[in-house]
């Protein structure tokens, strides 16, 4: 399939959900989905047109939090980006993990680095933060303020 | 058979950095593993939005001393992706020889270790050393042997001056013959083949559902690599092969990495005697609100970096994903069903890099001393040994 | 399995007969090669105390202290060893032609008391302002300036009186120009805020005004 099929087809069968479409070059796409969404787009990106999954990165964008799912078709050297927005208060967003293995340890990053909630997800243990981290202290977040009063500063930064 | 819990870690006498492992074994084989990271976690992230992006250039440097390069090379190429802009011919072509000069020294480390798990302390000696001439290339190319400090949105930071060109020639040329030896010493020898063939295999699907990367994946006979799939650099440049084999046991991960060091110094000797002339840099002011991604292929695997600007001189948010991230859920599917002895070269397989892994706040980690993991190193070494007395009788 | 035995062998008796690879150092010196990246060294007599070395340091290993209570005022460049990380970034900035701060091929550079040598320091000449005495820059970055203005110099005194100061000439007649017309604070080597005020004004310092109290 041509870059111009995969497109299309991407728009055609789920023009109901997609929000922005941003065609930035050959090779970067930034599709914007309704989270209920993300599940069915990312398997027809991953299990049909045979994408690799690379990662999601999670972010603060002050009035919202955005993931951005990243798959590439190798063979047309075409990277797509899934981009969903959700609400502060609530995030949360369909787990990918059953649908694709490699998603698994990425939700427990978001989930203990930025709050927000996988559904479907069983296993949101920590990833990286020790056990001694508070719970809902966010890292990530921009609101995030240094709680330990023990840890050391030294000079420079 | 009642099942136990070998612990492994947080501090391991097999590899450099802390990581947790717990395998659950009924007698002999290991029927369960569960791998804990986080024990080097900086904060790498959170500190890039604190640096403006020229400056955050050298907090990436440091997420990892083998794979200094990878994380610089795929941070520059999305911040660049943001506008988007490539920079120069002469720029690409350092960054290139940069790379796999990296790269050669990685796959001579990786070896080394292999060779001290199993037993073979003479591999490692000689891996090491001839790992000093790829080392005393790069201190002249760009005066350091670790964390090279030459790249920068827009370009690279230094030059490489025609007067070292000969000698940095001469030294890579001193390394072919004795990884020729050790090639042989190494492809001939029944003792390794018994000890490495049908270990830990990965199959091919599960390399695709785990999305693994690197020679972890090619030795699986997924043909990925980000320098064909997406050319960057002066990867497109000149003629290289991709190295793939079929059976994703560990003893096709090393062959892989021995094959890939071939490729490497091929492509460096290259790129330095035909470097063309011109700018080294693009002298970017500054960066306008976006967002961008960049890829590379470190020695492990796929490095991939987001990086979104808000137009501050300030990256709004920067992703670091390393390799071993993608690898290390592998080790789910290769382990179990694999004897104890093999657990600590399956392990080293995947040639795992966790200060890449993680990148956040290090909280103080009580080191709990344990003595599982030196058992685990001695039941491997005495398997070869077994394995060498075997072959020797025959 | 003979014939890899043999090669083996041969390779065990090369190693026997010639010396370790491993140098004698400490008993041995060890060069590193020309380009390599050691401690970053000011040069006093290059370096203009501009601070863009500073305002570049990705680990805010440059620090300065502006001296001008005691003797001559001065501005002490301060580089912190054990905060440096020899990326080069102060030598690509630095505005003397990258000779106010080099990398020196020096690497041995641990020491015991960390209050006393993990620093090194330079002093550098500052000018201050003649009415309300705050820093305005170092000596020679103003001779920097004016040398590379050339004759657009002369649109500010601060500039060129401190070339001329500075080659020792003070033109009396120029400063008794000034003060028959009462604008004798032109003639001073000022900071900004002075500068705009003595600009704008005809009228002659108020009378009981002392230096050093700055402009109300």
């Amino acid at each position: 399939m041509t870059r111009e099929e995969v497109l299309s087809e991407i728009q055609s069968r789920f023009g109901d959900v997609i929000l922005d479409f941003f065609d930035k070059s050959a090779k970067r796409v930034y599709i914007e989905l309704q989270p209920r969404a993300l599940v069915p787009v990312a398997r027809h990106l991953f299990a049909e047109l045979g994408a690799r999954f690379h990662i999601a990165s999670g972010m603060d964008s002050r009035t919202h939090l955005e993931v951005l799912y990243h798959f590439s078709v190798e063979a047309l050297n075409l990277l797509v980006s899934l981009r969903v927005k959700l609400d502060k208060n609530d995030p949360r967003v369909d787990s990918l993990a059953s649908t694709i293995k490699a998603a698994a340890w990425i939700e427990r990053e978001m989930h203990e680095l930025l709050g927000i909630q996988f559904s479907g997800n069983q296993d949101l243990r920590r990833l990286l933060l020790s056990e001694e981290w508070p719970a809902g202290v966010y890292p990530l977040r921009r609101d995030y303020r240094e709680w330990d009063p023990g840890a050391v500063r030294d000079r420079g930064v | 058979m009642p099942k136990s819990v070998i612990s492994i870690g947080p501090y391991h006498p097999l590899q450099e950095e802390p990581e947790h492992f717990q395998l659950t074994v009924e007698g002999e084989k290991v029927v369960d593993i569960e791998v804990s990271v986080g024990y080097n976690h900086r904060g790498i992230e959170k500190l890039s939005e604190r640096r403006s992006f020229d400056q955050a250039t050298f907090v990436i440097e440091r997420i990892c001393g083998i794979c200094s390069t990878s994380h610089p090379f795929a941070y520059t190429q999305a911040v660049e992706d943001i506008i988007p802009v490539e920079v120069p011919e002469r720029a690409k072509y350092i960054r290139t020889i940069i790379a796999e000069g990296e790269r050669i020294h990685s796959h001579l480390l990786w070896f080394g270790l292999a060779g001290h798990f199993l037993g073979y302390n003479t591999v490692y000696m000689w891996m090491w050393r001839l790992r000093e001439e790829i080392l005393d290339v790069m201190e002249i190319l760009s005066g350091n042997r670790q964390n090279y400090a030459m790249f920068k949105p827009g370009g690279v930071r230094r030059d490489i001056k025609p007067e070292d060109i000969p000698l940095a020639i001469k030294k890579i040329d001193s390394i072919l013959p004795t990884v020729d030896r050790l090639k042989k010493a190494i492809l001939d020898d029944p003792v390794l083949h018994a000890r490495l063939k049908g270990i830990g295999t990965l199959t091919k699907e599960e390399a695709i559902a785990y999305c693994a990367l690197g020679p972890t994946s090619r030795a699986s006979g997924v043909a990925r690599d980000v320098r064909k799939d997406a050319p960057y650099g002066a990867y497109d440049r000149l003629d290289w092969n991709m190295i793939v084999t079929a059976n994703g046991d560990v003893w096709d991960k090393a062959v892989v990495r021995l094959l890939e060091l071939y490729e490497s110094i091929k492509i460096m000797k290259h790129c330095l005697l035909n470097l063309p002339g011109g700018e080294i840099d693009l002298n970017l002011k500054s960066i306008p609100p976006g967002e961008g991604i960049g890829a590379h292929e470190a020695p492990r695997g796929e490095t991939f970096h987001y990086v979104r600007s808000d137009g501050t001189n300030r990256p709004a948010r920067h992703k670091v994903r390393a390799p071993t991230f993608m690898n290390l859920p592998t080790l789910k599917a290769t382990v179990p069903g694999s004897s104890i002895a093999d657990a600590a070269i399956i392990l080293a397989a995947i040639d795992p890099c966790y200060c890449c892994t993680e990148r956040m706040a290090v909280r103080s980690a009580d080191g709990r001393k344990l003595y599982s993991g030196e058992e685990l190193l001695r039941l491997s070494r005495e398997k070869t040994s077994r394995i060498q007395k075997e072959l020797g009788k025959r | 399995m003979k014939l890899p035995k043999l090669r083996e062998l041969l390779e065990a008796v090369n190693s026997l007969v010639h010396r370790p690879y491993t140098s004698r150092f400490p008993f041995e010196p060890h060069t590193p090669y020309p380009s390599f990246r050691g401690q970053p060294k000011y040069d006093p007599d290059r370096c203009l105390g501009c601070l863009a070395c500073e305002e570049v340091c990705p680990t805010e290993a440059i620090a300065h202290r502006d001296l001008t209570d005691d003797g001559t005022p001065r501005r002490v460049m301060i580089h912190y060893t054990d905060t440096c990380i020899f990326c080069g970034s102060c030598e690509a900035a630095c505005i003397a032609d990258h000779q106010g701060i080099r990398l020196s091929a020096d690497w041995e550079l641990s020491f015991f008391d960390r209050a006393k040598e993990s620093f090194e320091t330079i002093d550098k000449e500052l000018a201050i302002c003649e009415i309300c005495g705050s820093v305005i820059a170092c000596r020679d970055h103003l001779r920097w300036i004016a040398e590379r203005l050339g004759e657009l110099a002369f649109s500010s005194p601060t500039l060129y009186q401190t070339r001329l100061r500075e080659l020792g000439i003070i033109d009396p007649i120029l400063l008794e120009a000034a003060r028959s017309f009462g604008r004798e604070d032109r003639m001073k080597i000022l900071c900004a805020r002075c500068r705009r005020q003595t600009t704008l004004t005809t009228a002659a310092w108020p009378q009981g005004q002392e230096a050093g109290q700055g402009l109300t």
